[in-house]
């Protein structure tokens, strides 16, 4: 079994949730760190690591309050990752999550399940 | 406030580790901020570590005397009672902190005469007219300055120096200048590199331009967090709906990003300068920093076919750098200013200009 990854939001990186065995895969909170790459390169390693034995069926949970381009840029590379389960005949979902009326994250929502090829529904957070 | 502004101010204070105007609200939350963006530049040069506490107090200080002027204030319908200008500079091992705030005629002379007996005393004297003024509360009466200006010249050790400027029949706007030494050597006014005329010279340019808050300096992210939740705070406070907050917020996290993805670094530091300020109806911000003269041209032809795409194929030219696979080595994605050009109202504005053999410098100024 491989360790959950758990990381802490900060006022500018997300709060990360990957846990296997309890099935929850969750990303939320303010995204716009110095250096993307850096802060984005362990959720990579998990990643690679889980898709070579994932669970029956994935849901990824996003609420996300702002991101800057450049984390739109990672998000798109994590949900690349996550969309080789298909392949694997296990089920992934994404749930995309804005607060209503907020134009910006619901747009980037919308980009997203445009450019991907799995289930990408955009929920109106209550 | 246009495309020139930025050139402007970044000529007159390019020798500065730190330079900050405001010209705006003073809630606590914001003064706050204030003393925290100061308090990362001071950890970071080393000179200037003994005076992280000092340079702290005086500036909470100021923002005291910002807002209890501004309390005082009679009418406060035709004038804003927190708002103020306010500056905090560092060059070499100077630290510079103005304030200016709207006071009423009737009270200058009270409020000079305070000046001009704190500016005479020397330390012990100033020792004792402090603990005379705790036990009695005499000056305060008179003007409603009192232990504040004591404090200010007792910490600082120089004199303070001030100016009062007509605002209207009314009100005269009162500007207040400290200056801190790492070495605790008194400068004499005149001496000094900085005059407070010059700090009265950049708030009228703010005032007739509407600009809110210029930072000049370092642009790492502890560094420009701080003048982000400033704006944040300001933001809250304009009639403007949640979604053109957001919009202006994510406009500057990408402006301000790239000045420090693509600014010609000078050691560790990533430095440049950026302001916003209002129009009408419409958010306006200038950033401006050095690039390296062999980038000139693939910059130019980047926003020239930027600035050449309508709404439709911004959004494609968009997702299509999205989808490429290669993620460049700078920690940035390439992708911010095609998203930013996608939200404003007319193209991104921008100049060039050539400083020497090496660098050139480049504006940028946008409308949302």
């Amino acid at each position: 079994m491989i360790p959950n990854l758990e990381i802490k939001g900060t006022r500018d990186t997300p709060e990360i949730i990957f846990d296997k065995e309890n099935n929850l895969f969750e990303i939320k909170g303010n995204s716009l760190p110095e250096d993307t790459t850096k802060f984005f390169s362990p959720l990579f390693e998990w990643i690679s690591e889980y898709i070579k034995s994932p669970n029956k069926s994935t849901h990824l949970i996003c609420k996300l309050e702002y991101f800057n381009s450049s984390s739109a840029k990672m998000f798109y590379e994590v949900f690349l990752e996550f969309q080789k389960i298909a392949k694997t005949g296990n089920e992934i979902k994404i749930s995309w999550y804005f607060e209503p009326g907020d134009k910006l994250i619901e747009e980037k929502g919308l980009e997203f399940q445009s450019i991907l090829d799995i289930p990408f529904e955009l929920k109106e957070a209550k | 406030m246009d495309i020139k502004t930025t050139f402007w101010f970044f000529d007159r204070i390019k020798e500065d580790n730190l330079c900050l105007l405001y010209n705006g609200n003073f809630s606590d939350d914001i003064t706050t901020k204030f003393i925290e963006l100061s308090e990362y530049n001071i950890t970071n040069i080393n000179s200037l570590s003994k005076m992280k506490k000092k340079v702290s107090f005086l500036m909470a200080e100021c923002f005291q005397n910002i807002v209890r002027h501004g309390e005082a204030l009679e009418n406060k319908v035709d004038v804003a009672p927190n708002e103020g200008f306010f500056l905090t500079k560092n060059w070499q091992d100077i630290y510079y902190i103005t304030s200016g705030n709207l006071i009423e005629k009737k009270k200058i002379e009270d409020v000079k005469a305070q000046l001009e007996t704190v500016n005479r005393l020397d330390k012990e004297e100033l020792k004792v007219l402090y603990r005379q003024v705790l036990e009695n509360q005499e000056f305060t009466e008179k003007g409603g300055a009192g232990l504040g200006l004591i404090e200010m010249a007792r910490k600082s050790g120089q004199k303070l120096e001030y100016t009062f400027n007509d605002f209207d029949d009314k009100y005269s706007l009162f500007y207040n200048q400290i200056l801190l030494k790492s070495d605790q050597e008194v400068i004499n006014a005149s001496d000094s590199e900085f005059e407070i005329g010059e700090a009265v010279n950049y708030h009228r340019k703010m005032i007739s331009e509407n600009i809110l808050i210029i930072h000049k300096g370092d642009f790492s992210q502890d560094s420009i967090f701080p003048v982000l939740q400033i704006i944040e705070q300001n933001l809250q406070k304009e009639k403007k709906d949640s979604v053109s907050k957001k919009k202006i917020f994510h406009i500057l996290v990408e402006l301000l990003q790239n000045v420090s993805h693509h600014c010609l670094k000078e050691g560790t530091k990533k430095e440049g300068i950026f302001m916003i300020g209002e129009s009408e109806k419409y958010f306006v911000i200038n950033t401006g920093n050095f690039i390296r003269n062999e980038e000139v041209d693939k910059l130019t032809e980047h926003l020239d076919y930027i600035n050449g795409l309508n709404g439709k194929e911004l959004k494609d030219f968009y997702l299509s750098k999205l989808r490429e696979r290669n993620i460049p080595n700078n920690g940035g994605a390439g992708i911010g200013l095609i998203d930013i050009a996608r939200r404003l109202i007319s193209p991104v504005n921008y100049s060039i200009q050539k400083i020497d053999d090496m660098k050139s410098f480049l504006s940028i100024n946008i409308i949302a």
